[in-house]
């Protein structure tokens, strides 16, 4: 320390005292940070008190070589204490999830525990929720990624223990329905260091298969936990083909089950629902079959019709049917017409006859066959002895003949 | 170490087999559409009844292959 440095003691004298409780809002700020927020705890449960409000307190303390090698204080509210799965006890070892708070009127920091569960099986159990909450925050169960499955997969990758009865249902069910090519790529199922496995053989299919089953038969909950893995997870959200995932029993819901495009009760189902059946395939083939000869029968049969109704409409007869209409109607028109003319001509006939008669009963003729004659001079018949002197040349009319004859004297009526 | 080469009737299957179903309904759809001449109709007919006979040779020839893949990969 400078002990010359005395301008540096009058700033320390100079500083303004903090009040307490802004000192503990900057605890409170700095205890407000990420890395103790939601996270999980595990240790022995100390000085548990279960207060008659419902709120639990303890402390969570880790220790080391028989002495406590660290002890930090729990409260755990009673809206979050009613969930509790197990009693917690003296002494038992747990797993806590919760968050660091600081508590100003104690002047204490403590852990507000959310959930509790015991180590060991309850270890997983909070690790799983972890999990679920992270992968889900990376979209890895999100409804928007998953894939439809292609109708006719070439080949089908199968992660799946080599042995074991999985792989021998899909083959079967496979070989049954609709054979192709099945790759399989072997993994372990269980254990320590599955997760990898599993993930290793998901991400060696990529570009070989046009779907992947991911498949394991039933087991125990820590059994199937690797499937719950992350590692497991992001491969099968990253695999490049849609995932039928069928792990365990229908009850069981792994992480993988969630992610994965599609979910099959068992491995059987998860291999009916990635090959088609042949025989649906092949009665689908056989209607469509008949459905093409019906269509092109039905067709021809159409196009029958059509001539058939175009010879119809060019047909002779009915030409001819027209021309015989015409003919009659000219028939009628000219039957008409003669009997309009012959009518016509017996009353002219008629006429005529009258006519003739008239004209016989006025012919001079027929007077003069009476024994007259017509006297005519100069071609001009004579009516009046007038008309006439001495020495006129006259011409006389007979019935038979005429003659003629030179005027000697004319006797006048009046004079007579 | 298996490859990851395509049988040939497997590729066959995953290329054309719907696309050749597909293809078969639209002939169908052609030749009961009143529109189409029946010269024209008769060429669809040809061909459908082609690819009937391609899809019924695709079915029957499918065939299990099993493969498995090294761990180690």
């Amino acid at each position: 320390m400078d002990w010359f440095n005395r301008p540096d003691v009058t700033t320390v004298c100079e500083k303004v005292p903090l009040r307490v409780s802004e000192l503990s809002a900057i605890i409170e700020g700095l205890l407000d940070n990420p890395l103790l927020q939601d996270i999980l705890v595990r240790g022995e449960v100390t000085n548990y008190t279960h207060h008659a409000r419902g709120h639990r307190y303890f402390s969570l303390s880790e220790k080391g070589g028989g002495n406590t090698a660290a002890v930090i204080k729990c409260v755990m509210w009673r809206s979050d204490a009613e969930r509790l799965s197990c009693n917690p006890s003296e002494g038992m070892e747990v797993i806590v999830s919760g968050t660091i708070r600081a508590y100003a009127p104690h002047g204490s920091y403590q852990l507000q525990v959310k959930e509790m569960r015991k180590a060991g099986l309850g270890e997983k159990f909070l690790l799983l929720e972890q999990w679920k909450k992270q992968l889900a925050a990376e979209g890895c169960f999100s409804l928007e990624r998953k894939r439809c499955l292609p109708t006719f997969p070439a080949r089908i990758g199968v992660v799946t223990s080599e042995t074991g009865a999985v792989i021998h249902d899909i083959r079967t069910v496979v070989g049954r329905r609709y054979p192709l090519e099945i790759i399989i790529s072997p993994t372990a199922v269980q254990g320590e260091q599955a997760h990898r496995e599993i993930a290793g053989a998901i991400t060696r299919l990529a570009g070989m298969v046009d779907v992947v089953i991911v498949a394991r038969g039933g087991g125990s909950f820590e059994d199937l936990f690797p499937f719950n893995h992350p590692d497991v997870v992001r491969a099968i959200v990253a695999c490049p083909v849609p995932v039928v995932s069928a792990i365990g029993h229908e009850v069981d819901v792994t992480l993988s089950d969630l992610a994965a495009d599609l979910r099959a009760a068992t491995p059987s189902a998860a291999a009916e629902l990635v090959v088609p059946d042949r025989i649906v395939l092949t009665t689908r083939l056989q209607e469509l079959k008949s459905l093409l000869n019906a269509s092109l029968q039905a067709r021809v049969a159409w196009a029958r019709d059509e001539v058939a109704d175009m010879r119809d409409r060019l047909r002779p007869q009915r030409f001819s049917r027209k021309l015989e209409e015409r003919k009659q109607n000219m028939a009628d028109l000219s039957d008409r017409l003669e009997r309009a003319f012959s009518n016509r001509l017996s009353h002219e006939h008629l006429l005529l006859a009258e006519m003739k008669t008239a004209l016989d009963s006025r012919n001079p003729i027929a007077v003069l066959a009476r024994g007259y004659c017509v006297a005519e001079k100069q071609g001009e018949v004579v009516r009046s002895s007038d008309a006439i002197t001495k020495g006129d040349r006259m011409k006389i009319r007979f019935y038979d003949g005429n003659s003629q004859v030179i005027v000697e004297r004319v006797d006048h009526e009046r004079n007579l | 170490m298996a490859t990851a080469r395509l049988s040939w009737s497997v590729w066959i299957m995953k290329e054309t087999y719907e696309t050749k179903i597909e293809q078969l309904r639209k002939i169908i759809e052609k030749i009961e559409d009143g529109n189409t001449g029946l010269d024209d109709s008769i060429k669809l007919y040809e061909q459908g009844a082609v690819l009937v006979k391609q899809c019924e040779v695709m079915l029957a020839e499918a065939e299990l292959k099993i493969t498995t893949l090294s761990r180690d990969a």
